[in-house]
């Protein structure tokens, strides 16, 4: 992708500066689905079998080709279908007989509320065990902290999954065992996800929020305020804090895509009809109208975070400006 | 000798009858016979002498009165189903099964029983039957179902374009009569004398007669003559079924049955029934049986089954174009290790053929021995004495066990020389390369007969010939078998069957595992079905 960085953008302003930005964002979305229309769509009869199933006849998909504008040369045939995708025509769903959008929409609304109530916790917890750590670098405090950070963030998804069923679903009965939501929304189908996003993601904030806090609290500016004599609680709240948030703040934006479109696994294993699990679906499947549009989904998700990661990062570190 | 109906029966029934009460011959198996031959089912168990069933591994209690209303969640994959009759999923087939119903029903002990149609009579030669149809069935929409829809079903089975399995099981059809509106004739070009039963297979629902003209998509239009209401299906997610009130037989005690789509991995399955959020699962494997065994809100169903996997070969692909390459495989095959490590010795030894000892028509032959010697020497004399590399195509379609079996091979292989590569492949891209990878595994469902599997996957031409197997003298055999009314006798006929496939080296075929299921206590008069066919119109909740 074409990244500007923000030093760049200091002296053309924040309008032009964001306008690069999605101008970035455009190429790399075209980028990214010529790749994908290329691997999916360069071999047409793959196509016919796929839509038409195994037992179609020659002459069947011949017609099907030829009704769908399939002969067309292969340039032709991406743009027409980059006009369509521009202008909300995102075809069919092969497996689900589903218009793309009208499923997309709200897989992505579930992935959301997955990941923001996922985000809700993770964010204070790895925070403010990252905070604790660094203000007390070398204590056993710290060391119970960098023990379960690196722990968490070893155990794999699928592997804290079963962990936490065992002990919540099958042993305890505390908790459900699937996240359908079949019924309509249900707080308690969330725990176990969110647990499982929490475990992975977590600990890894809070290294993160450590090391750069270890960095800050060892700033000349911080020896000054306590030299003052301000408190312990004051210098880290008014002083070291919004300092040593800039780094896990990227990390914080880094993990939105990945919970938006990458939990597939967790989605997976508690049924969680969210997009990853869409997409896993059409993977499996071969949909291609799907599988390309959940790409170009995801490719939207990752750029845009991008650009607000860049804007949290300018608006915390006050030496970066847009003019 | 005449029927409740005064209709004359078949001059096979009185015999059959003599051989099974003087001779000793299989009384279920005569049973079954007779209900073939449009014998009514309560004077053929009073003929001969059957009392109450065995209890049967079933999900009920005797002593209570079934309880009206309710919602069942069946936890089953909720697929993609736009034509039932070419539908190769049978978790499909049970979802439509609760709306479109067949023209006889078979049981879980493959006793066929009259359905929507009341009535059926072969003529002596089994080449001609006719069937009357039940009187007052009205389809959702409030049309009456008459032989009009019944010929609109059997025509486009058979047409020459058909893309249904039906072509293959229906060839010998070669025209529907309509008698009047609610009877008609069959006339085949050979006879098959258990017709009846193969009109209960999952692709032979009777859809509304202006299927085709209405888009051909039953989801869509979901049209049926059944207890249950299709109102909401979501691909992978979700189908919900909703009790009909005019229905014509009695009303199905459930309200409501949600069929959930929890995805492929089993063990999420039985947390969702440990939490009580599902009631019933379509299928247990045997890795979650001792979790299921623990919990005592669960109880476990299990019956012997047919459905087994297939390992066959092409024999139009080299290196599988050499029978002797072929007996070499079926030669070092471990048959009783397999199914000690893969399924822990939960069913029965298969023997290459594709026929279960339970099979009726089963006919023993010598058990073909393991012997990495003469697989050796086979490969040798095949141009391959350093061994041979071969690649073993699966999908896990019915769960791990299914690798288990082929690594238990790919051992076994080694033994004799054969580098056998396994490539293991998504379920669902399986499902679309199945009949098309030269050496491949694949699950193959319970079929009540033995000549039933041989017929859909080994006789020439048919649809689902996935080993592309071409044999007249095995297609002949096939056809004695389906014309023998005597269970020893088409036994007989289909011990030259099973020979012919083994002799050619057809398949690796080693075990039948036993079906298991699983349902919360609540569920009553639910029994795992060998052939996981469902009706759920008598199943209720406690």
């Amino acid at each position: 992708m074409a990244r500007m960085s923000v030093v760049d953008a200091q002296a053309s302003g924040l309008p032009r500066w964001l306008l690069l930005k999605i101008g970035g964002m455009v190429l790399t979305m075209i980028a990214v689905s010529f790749l994908v229309f290329s691997v999916l769509e360069l071999n047409v009869d793959d196509v016919a079998v796929k839509v038409l199933g195994q037992f179609s006849t020659a002459d069947q998909r011949a017609a099907w080709l030829q009704e769908g504008g399939y002969n067309a040369p292969f340039l032709l045939r991406y743009l027409r279908w980059l006009g369509h995708f521009i202008t909300g025509h995102w075809g069919n769903s092969t497996y689900y007989r589903e218009d793309v959008l009208t499923l997309i929409a709200p897989r992505l609304a579930a992935s959301g509320l997955l990941a923001g109530a996922a985000l809700l916790v993770i964010v204070p917890v790895g925070l403010a065990l990252g905070v604790i750590a660094g203000v007390r670098e070398g204590s056993v405090v710290d060391r119970l902290v960098s023990v379960f950070a690196i722990v968490t963030t070893s155990i794999p998804e699928f592997a804290s999954a079963v962990f936490l069923t065992s002990l919540f679903v099958f042993w305890l009965s505390w908790l459900p065992g699937v996240s359908t939501m079949a019924d309509g929304f249900h707080l308690r189908e969330l725990v176990l996800p969110v647990s499982v996003l929490t475990l992975y993601s977590a600990g890894y904030i809070a290294r993160m929020t450590r090391s750069s806090m270890i960095q800050v609290m060892q700033s000349p500016y911080i020896r000054t305020a306590r030299l003052k004599g301000n408190s312990m609680r004051r210098v880290i709240l008014r002083h070291a804090l919004r300092n040593a948030l800039i780094t896990p703040v990227t990390v914080i934006m880094l993990q939105i895509p990945w919970l938006l479109s990458g939990v597939i696994v967790v989605e997976v294993f508690f049924a969680y009809q969210g997009f990853g699990t869409l997409l896993y679906q059409a993977a499996l499947n071969t949909d291609i109208d799907l599988i390309e549009a959940c790409t170009m989904v995801s490719v939207a998700v990752v750029v845009t975070t991008q650009v607000a990661s860049d804007l949290l990062y300018a608006w915390l570190n006050p030496r970066m400006s847009f003019r | 000798m005449k029927n409740t109906d005064g209709t004359r029966l078949h001059s096979a029934v009185r015999p059959l009858v003599q051989d099974a009460l003087q001779r000793g011959m299989d009384r279920r198996s005569v049973l079954r016979v007779l209900s073939w031959l449009g014998v009514s089912l309560a004077s053929a168990r009073g003929v001969l002498g059957f009392t109450a069933a065995a209890a049967p591994s079933t999900a009920s209690s005797p002593a209570q009165v079934p309880q009206r209303g309710g919602t069942l969640r069946f936890v089953c994959s909720v697929q993609q189903m736009t034509d039932p009759a070419t539908t190769t999923w049978i978790e499909a087939s049970n979802l439509f099964r609760n709306s479109v119903e067949f023209l006889t029903y078979v049981d879980s002990d493959n006793v066929t029983h009259p359905y929507l149609a009341e009535s059926w009579h072969p003529s002596e030669d089994l080449r001609t039957w006719e069937f009357k149809l039940r009187d007052g069935i009205r389809w959702s929409n409030g049309e009456r179902l008459t032989v009009a829809d019944v010929a609109f079903n059997i025509n486009r089975w058979i047409a020459p374009s058909s893309k249904s399995p039906n072509r293959t099981t229906f060839a010998a059809i070669t025209a529907i009569e309509p008698l009047d509106e609610l009877r008609f004739r069959l006339h085949l070009s050979r006879p098959i004398c258990s017709l009846p039963e193969h009109l209960y297979a999952a692709t032979c629902p009777i859809l509304h007669r202006r299927f085709e003209e209405q888009g051909a998509n039953w989801p869509r239009n979901p049209l049926g003559t059944g207890p249950f209401q299709l109102t909401d299906y979501h691909v992978s997610r979700l189908a919900v079924f909703k009790r009909r009130r005019d229905y014509w037989g009695p009303a199905a005690y459930l309200d409501e049955i949600r069929y959930l789509d929890l995805g492929t991995e089993i063990a999420t399955h039985v947390a969702a029934l440990a939490a009580g959020q599902v009631d019933l699962l379509y299928r247990l494997t045997i890795a979650e049986l001792d979790l299921v065994q623990r919990f005592p809100s669960m109880r476990l169903l299990s019956e012997p089954s047919a459905q087994t996997l297939v390992m066959r070969m092409q024999q139009d692909q080299k290196p599988y174009d050499d029978v002797r390459v072929r007996k070499a495989l079926v030669l070092a095959c471990d048959r009783e290790q397999m199914l000690r490590l893969a399924y822990r010795n939960h069913g029965v030894l298969g023997e290459h053929h594709h026929v279960a000892p339970f099979h009726p028509d089963y006919f023993r032959l010598p058990p073909i021995k393991r012997d990495v010697g003469a697989a050796r020497r086979l490969l040798a004399a095949a141009g391959h004495p350093s061994g041979i590399d071969l690649t073993l195509c699966l999908g896990n379609t019915q769960g791990r066990y299914e690798q288990d079996t082929a690594q238990v091979l790919q051992q076994n292989c080694a033994e004799a020389g054969i580098r056998l590569a396994l490539q293991v492949i998504p379920a669902a891209q399986y499902w679309t390369i199945w009949d098309k990878v030269p050496f491949g595994m694949t699950y193959w469902a319970h079929r009540p007969l033995g000549v039933m599997a041989l017929e859909l996957a080994y006789r020439s031409g048919s649809v689902w010939n996935e080993s592309h197997f071409a044999n007249p003298r095995f297609d002949a055999a096939l056809d004695r078998a389906l014309a023998i009314l005597d269970p020893q006798h088409r036994s007989a006929a289909m011990g030259d069957a099973e020979r012919i496939l083994q002799e050619e080296a057809v398949m690796i075929q080693a075990f039948f595992p036993q079906k298991l299921t699983v349902a919360s206590t609540r569920v009553r008069d639910f029994r795992a079905d060998p052939q996981d066919y469902y009706r759920m119109d008598r199943v209720w909740l406690a």
